[in-house]
């Protein structure tokens, strides 16, 4: 081969290279994106459900007295004084399994605690819960959870209407929807989506509480 | 050129897809673990945290199934009788690279910490029962999984690694049901 032979394959191979590299990186980036998001899916998936869950470790009439607080996210403090105790524990659970990949996530707040919320049917409009008064109202996790009031006024959790229809069941949903933010991260060369995780927990009550 | 930039993608795409089946194999996991511990109590009133071996075998086949060439323990000190005694502090390690001391590479650990709410005493007059606040909370539970996972990145890859291996980290927390004595 003559030596012009020789520098025209060098230079075929450099040109080769310098097209195949960014788009190897490119999908290799995407690809890495993909696996975190699925990663983060699951982590919020198992954070509601906990939450959910932990909602019943707490007697159902069981108030916060005044000067309660509980945890949040990034050293935030939520007051939960005059709330269910229930709603505080799910908050602790959500947030005591919720550790990992903070840095890439974007909250979507809501009221930390509501109530009265209904899945709707044929005849049943959806309704969202109403906030409890002195809820929370910028929380990564909202629960709608029932309780008892002063006075053994029954505050409704949320109504399932496709559990025991159709006058539904009272249970407890928690549910969180955050954001990954690849953008200080070195994904960011190849990542150009932003995509939402989005997680919803039910729990149904144990038939022997209190 | 083009031949090494590819299998160096090559693998870190199968490396970054490893990572995701178990890293969610340990979310599953510590979820579980996190719920058995809460109901795995010595006694209805037991103050110390559930044996971190009882719940390691519940979740050990979870885990084996996904952490290929991993040890899975438990973190605990044994006692003469062979239970896992309860450690004074609670502590579970701090980093993967603590693990790693302890334990050598590729290993991970399943410890059980429980932190208790402080014990209800008489309140000062003039101060309603129950008294010091958060008295008559239940304790609160959490798992985790820490460790070093085996991996085909390189030597050098990672705080505390010391090749073939990616930090691992996940946790759950969860409030228990204790009964006053």
């Amino acid at each position: 081969m003559t030596r012009r032979g020789r520098r025209g394959n060098d230079a075929q191979a450099v040109l080769e290279t310098a097209l195949v590299l960014p788009i190897l990186l490119f999908l290799v980036c995407n690809f890495i994106g993909v696996m975190v998001h699925v990663t983060v899916q699951q982590q919020l998936n198992s954070a509601t459900a906990l939450a959910a869950q932990s909602r019943f470790q707490a007697p159902n009439n069981a108030v916060d007295p005044s000067g309660t607080r509980c945890c949040g996210a990034s050293g935030a403090v939520l007051s939960t004084a005059g709330l269910p105790t229930g709603c505080r524990y799910a908050a602790e659970t959500f947030y005591g399994t919720m550790t990992t990949y903070t840095g890439l996530l974007v909250w979507q707040t809501g009221p930390l605690c509501t109530s009265g919320g209904d899945s709707g049917n044929a005849t049943h409009p959806q309704l969202p819960g109403t906030p409890y008064p002195g809820s929370p109202p910028h929380s990564e996790v909202s629960c709608d959870i029932g309780s008892i009031g002063p006075g053994g006024v029954v505050i409704p959790g949320f109504l399932d209407r496709t559990l025991d229809p159709p006058a539904g069941l009272a249970v407890v949903i928690c549910s969180a929807t955050t954001k990954l933010d690849f953008s200080h991260t070195p994904l960011a060369w190849g990542v150009f989506w932003t995509p939402t995780v989005h997680a919803q927990a039910e729990a149904l009550p144990p038939p022997f509480r209190q | 050129m083009v031949v090494p930039v590819f299998l160096l993608c090559l693998i870190g795409a199968i490396d970054a897809g490893l990572w995701a089946v178990q890293t969610s194999a340990e979310v599953s996991a510590v979820e579980q673990a996190a719920m058995v511990a809460a109901s795995a109590g010595s006694n209805p009133t037991a103050g110390t945290a559930p044996d971190a071996r009882a719940v390691t075998t519940a979740i050990t086949a979870e885990l084996r199934s996904a952490l290929f060439g991993t040890g899975i323990t438990s973190w605990c000190v044994p006692d003469p009788r062979g239970a896992c005694r309860p450690d004074s502090a609670q502590s579970c390690p701090a980093t993967p690279a603590e693990v790693q001391a302890r334990e050598g590479p590729r290993v991970v650990v399943v410890c059980v910490s429980e932190h208790d709410p402080p014990a209800c005493v008489t309140p000062p007059p003039g101060v309603p029962p129950p008294y010091p606040r958060g008295c008559t909370d239940s304790p609160m539970i959490t798992v985790r999984v820490i460790g070093f996972v085996a991996a085909f990145v390189p030597p050098g890859f990672g705080p505390g690694a010391t090749g073939f291996e990616l930090p691992a980290d996940i946790s759950a927390s969860t409030h228990t049901l204790r009964f006053a004595p």
